[in-house]
């Protein structure tokens, strides 16, 4: 007994681990027709209106879709959606109804500019003028209201109230009342808020609402906010696909479309994705395969928030959000081409073939698994030993990879960039001179050389690369020390006895604060430093943790200089970053940019819904901000993927009933953009059909 | 025994909520933060960041957080401020693979302890003795997370046999038996791993203990009776010299439930070691509020057993 334990488990236990390993190496190398994608993160649940990680939307997308999509080139288009089409509601108010026809006369007179105008209908509605336009759109219901004398149109004030809850119930009370139906439109924003559009002088209905909640003793408060001209409501009509089934077989009808709106607004659902939202006014369902949705304003990004994937109302409506944390998040039913199958926590998602898929025949991989793995080091592992079948690769390993025959590299730009922000209220940088001989002064190439190892382009403002409305004619302004002396000296700027420039008494000195832990950021720091001590400004770098960073310097805007990124989405709405009012504490605009052409700019763009038009706005946003340079614009990182050589081929439709077979290729949105059509080809003669 | 039994009991219950309460405060005092969105989103509103905070106590002062989630832990409320799954929840799943895991090195380090202090206490002061001193030296100065990468570097270097995670991916297993030898190779990696410094140190434990009950009375006499050297050593000695062994087991419980955070996330093995680890990364708060606890609970209930352990086992021991 004794002796078995000293001679016979310790063998034992050598000889297990030597079959287990010989078992390993003889593990055939045919692979199963499945993808593995390897993540150091875990999707923290599969819900695509709750989740918030990039972990999750990966995983999401090949099991939800979306009403809309981005394409190849990162622009929109239909997915569950048949076809969508814009129009827009414009209602003016007058103080008369008599004055209405008279109005309309005007309009019908002036037939010849309806085309210009894209208006498309014109009525009478009691004492207000409901005009139709098949574009949405501020521009041409302003010009129309300038025909009509500005004393008999009546403006349509908001009125605001916050409550400490239950605010659908009180308003549907105060709906019933004499005053409440004359509001001409409400919105419950959350069960603590909604807000009223009346006609007229506001000061009443506030009075008569403060009253109302007194009487009912509710605490709240109420305030009279913006007075629109008249109301302006877009219209988005989606036709369903009405070959879609869920993953349990049930349709796909516009009663989820419904529902994920309905759900996104709920307060206990606590939606992350909210405030992309918050424009709505209402959607309506005429029929199964029709959605209606209104819009409170014109905000053409809206639109985007349509891609966010649709949950099943069939499965969820009837159950709690504590519900669907146990049961759905983990284990959801979608549209997509992919089956959600099984979850092992911090092991892998595990997703199937979705034989009924609307794009028949349904993807060709039998499956698709999402391994967990710890960090980037386990990741290259797992991909050398063809555990996982691509790897994102850092910048530094590039080159090793590059050299090797077995592998196939694709680069592309990632949806970020880095900068280095000058604190606008601090006097030094106010000159614009000034920031053009920094910018002058600063060697990009050579960053992107040794902090990228190559892999990056050099930013030439706030849009990145690779979208439709980046302007490719705003050129970088070139490493040139000689021009940035020259700038400076104009400036008033002159060398002091110690080599640091100085003026009236001043020397150029300043800090320059970033957050501790990203190398990429502190290197930034450390060869501006070096590039400026050549032109005679002397610079300290400071690093901090990023809470301390974010609470004490960024969100305070107390620093001279700082070092930052943004990751951005294909979204030309830059509102939050640049405007001006955007720079009180914890906001965007934490430079202090300010100006006024911008300003108009940046909210004319987020009305305008033609894609010429705002390609033309982006293009003058993205060049006048270069040229006032807020920032030091420096690089768009590279991302680089490497793939075992022809590990995968692409078979896809070609949207007229073929298929395009390719080997995996580039697109704006990445090389994995068309991954739902992939195949081993191995497999290519046992493709279903 | 009992009163000792209860009085220690009530001693660690005080200990452990104090343990936890200190290393929650540590946790919070890390900067960062649990937002799942990041802190600069330019679509995230005030009023869902409020709502988040609501949700999880994250808008109470630190000592009433704890508390609430105190209270959740033994109501078996306690969510994940990650995915709003209840800590419980997520813990029991960890456990089969942790535990495995752990049972596997256990296993290892005390039979090949047992062995090879054994063998030197045999040999006591010849080369075979010197040569495991060495070993267990060497075994000892090494860092658990240096050797897992020496052995995961080099066995993608040398060979392209699968080493992360609890199963290899993408291939089909021709029977099985393959299939379950092909799990027990990916527990087998990390627990070889994991037991090496258990090994180096229950070898000197036995060897020492052997040594010196091999001087005792009793021991002489048993040879002068002129019993068989291998019976007297096998039989006599070792029986009386296997108490650090059994001891020992006590404090094998908290790694066996605990896990072992650098070598889980070095493998990418799904234990609890790791769930604790990525806690960390996202500021999850109850999933380390309830792991903290666990684990110092487990860590006082490991010392009393081995306390009692060593009265079972060796009647001369009284517990007072």
């Amino acid at each position: 007994m004794i002796r078995f334990f000293l001679h016979g488990l310790p063998a034992l236990l050598i000889v297990a681990i030597a079959v287990a390993f010989l078992n390993e190496t003889r593990l055939s190398s045919d692979k199963k027709n499945e993808m593995t994608i390897g993540s150091i993160a875990e999707p923290s649940m599969l819900n695509p209106i709750q989740q918030a990680d990039s972990a999750a939307s990966d995983v999401g997308s090949m099991i939800f879709n979306g009403l809309l999509k981005y394409n190849a080139d990162l622009e929109i288009t239909t997915d569950l959606a048949k076809s969508f089409t814009l129009s827009q509601h414009t209602t003016i108010f007058f103080d008369d109804p008599k004055t209405v026809p008279g109005a309309m006369g005007k309009l019908f007179f002036m037939r010849g500019r309806w085309a210009d105008w894209k208006l498309t209908d014109v009525r009478q509605d009691g004492s207000s003028l409901v005009l139709t336009f098949s574009e949405p759109g501020m521009a041409a219901s302003q010009e129309i209201m300038g025909l009509f004398d500005a004393k008999t149109v009546v403006p349509a004030p908001i009125i605001r109230v916050d409550l400490e809850g239950k605010a659908a119930e009180t308003l549907k009370a105060w709906r019933a009342t004499e005053t409440g139906a004359k509001a001409v439109r409400d919105w419950v924003e959350s069960d603590a808020a909604f807000e009223i559009t009346v006609v007229g002088d506001p000061a009443p209905v506030v009075k008569d609402l403060q009253d109302f909640l007194a009487g009912r003793s509710q605490k709240g408060t109420v305030a009279a906010g913006d007075v629109l001209p008249f109301l302006a409501e877009p219209i988005v009509d989606f036709t369903l696909r009405d070959d879609v089934r869920w993953h349990d077989g049930a349709p796909f009808t516009s009663a989820d479309v419904v529902f994920t709106y309905r759900a996104i607004m709920d307060d206990a659902v606590a939606s992350p994705r909210k405030p992309d939202f918050l424009y709505i006014q209402a959607v309506e369902t005429p029929d199964p395969h029709t959605v209606r949705v209104v819009y409170r304003k014109p905000y053409s990004p809206a639109l985007q928030s349509w891609m966010i994937g649709l949950l099943p109302s069939h499965l969820l409506e009837s159950k709690s959000p504590e519900w669907w944390a146990q049961n759905f998040n983990r284990n959801p039913i979608g549209t997509g081409p992919f089956k959600f199958s099984e979850w092992k926590t911090n092991e892998y998602v595990r997703l199937v073939r979705n034989p009924d898929y609307f794009d028949a025949p349904g993807p060709w991989l039998d499956s698709m698994v999402y391994r967990v793995l710890s960090d980037q080091l386990s990741l290259r592992l797992a991909f050398e030993t063809k555990q996982i079948d691509f790897w994102g690769v850092d910048p530094w390993a590039v080159s090793e990879f590059q050299k090797d025959k077995r592998f196939d590299l694709f680069s592309y730009p990632s949806s970020s960039y880095s900068y280095v922000g000058w604190n606008l209220k601090r006097p030094i940088f106010q000159d614009e001179r000034v920031r053009r001989a920094l910018a002058h002064a600063v060697n990009v190439p050579e960053m992107i050389k040794y902090i990228l190892y190559g892999y990056g382009v050099q930013s030439t403002g706030i849009f990145l690369p690779q979208m439709w409305f980046f302007n490719p004619d705003v050129k970088p302004i070139p490493y040139d020390v000689e021009k940035a002396r020259q700038l400076l000296a104009e400036a008033g700027w002159k060398p002091g006895s110690d080599g640091v420039l100085t003026k009236d008494g001043q020397r150029f000195t300043f800090t320059i604060i970033t957050n501790n832990g990203t190398e990429v950021r502190r290197d930034i720091a450390t060869l501006i430093q070096d590039n400026f001590r050549q032109i005679g400004i002397e610079v300290k770098i400071e690093l901090y943790e990023w809470a301390v960073f974010l609470k004490n310097f960024i969100n305070k805007g107390d620093f001279d200089a700082m070092v930052l990124g943004w990751a951005l989405g294909p979204d030309y709405d830059q509102y939050q970053i640049w405007h001006s009012s955007q720079n009180n504490p914890e906001q965007l605009n934490v430079v202090g940019y300010k100006n006024p052409e911008v300003d108009k700019l940046l909210v004319d763009i987020r009305q305008e819904y033609n894609r010429d038009k705002i390609i033309e706005m982006a293009g003058k946003l993205q060049s006048i901000i270069y040229k006032d340079q807020p920032y030091l614009f420096l690089f768009v990182p590279q991302a680089t993927s490497v793939l075992w050589k022809d590990s995968y081929r692409i078979r896809r439709p070609d949207g007229k009933g073929g298929w395009i077979d390719s080997p995996v290729e580039m697109t704006k949105a990445g090389w994995s953009y068309y991954s739902e059509w992939f195949y081993r080809p191995e497999y290519a003669d046992k493709l279903p059909r | 025994m009992l009163n000792f039994i209860i009085r220690r009991l009530a001693i660690s219950v005080v200990l452990a909520f104090l343990i936890s309460l200190i290393s929650f405060f540590i946790i919070t005092l890390t900067p960062g933060s649990p937002y799942p969105w990041g802190e600069l989103n330019p679509k995230i509103t005030p009023q869902v960041k409020e709502a988040f905070k609501k949700k999880f106590h994250l808008d109470r002062p630190l000592i009433e957080q704890y508390w609430l989630n105190m209270r959740d832990l033994f109501n078996g409320n306690l969510k994940s401020i990650k995915d709003d799954r209840p800590v419980l929840q997520k813990i029991g799943e960890r456990l089969p693979a942790t535990i495995s895991l752990n049972v596997l090195a256990a296993v290892i380090s005390l039979s090949f302890g047992l062995a090879l202090g054994v063998y030197a206490a045999k040999h006591a002061g010849k080369t075979p003795d010197l040569l495991t001193s060495i070993l267990a030296f060497i075994f000892i100065a090494m860092p658990g997370f240096w050797i897992s990468y020496l052995i995961v570097i080099g066995l993608v270097r040398f060979t392209d046999v699968p080493i992360l995670g609890t199963q290899s991916y993408g291939v089909f297993f021709p029977n099985a038996a393959s299939m379950w030898l092909d799990r027990f190779w990916h527990i087998a990696l990390p627990a070889v791993v994991l037991s090496i410094g258990g090994i180096a140190v229950q070898s000197r434990f036995i060897r020492a203990s052997m040594i010196e009950t091999l001087r005792e009375d009793y021991i002489r006499t048993a040879r002068a009776k002129g019993l068989e050297p291998d019976t007297v050593f096998f039989k006599h000695a070792l029986r009386n010299s296997i108490r650090p062994l059994i001891t020992g087991i006590g404090g094998l419980l908290p790694g066996l439930i605990g896990g072992s955070v650098i070598i889980e996330t070095i493998f990418a093995y799904p234990g609890l070691g790791r769930l604790g680890y990525e806690a960390v990364l996202e500021r999850d708060y109850p999933t380390l509020v309830a792991i903290n606890f666990i684990v110092a609970a487990l860590i006082l209930i490991g010392n009393l057993i081995s306390d009692v352990l060593y009265a079972v086992v060796d009647p001369r021991v009284r517990l007072e």
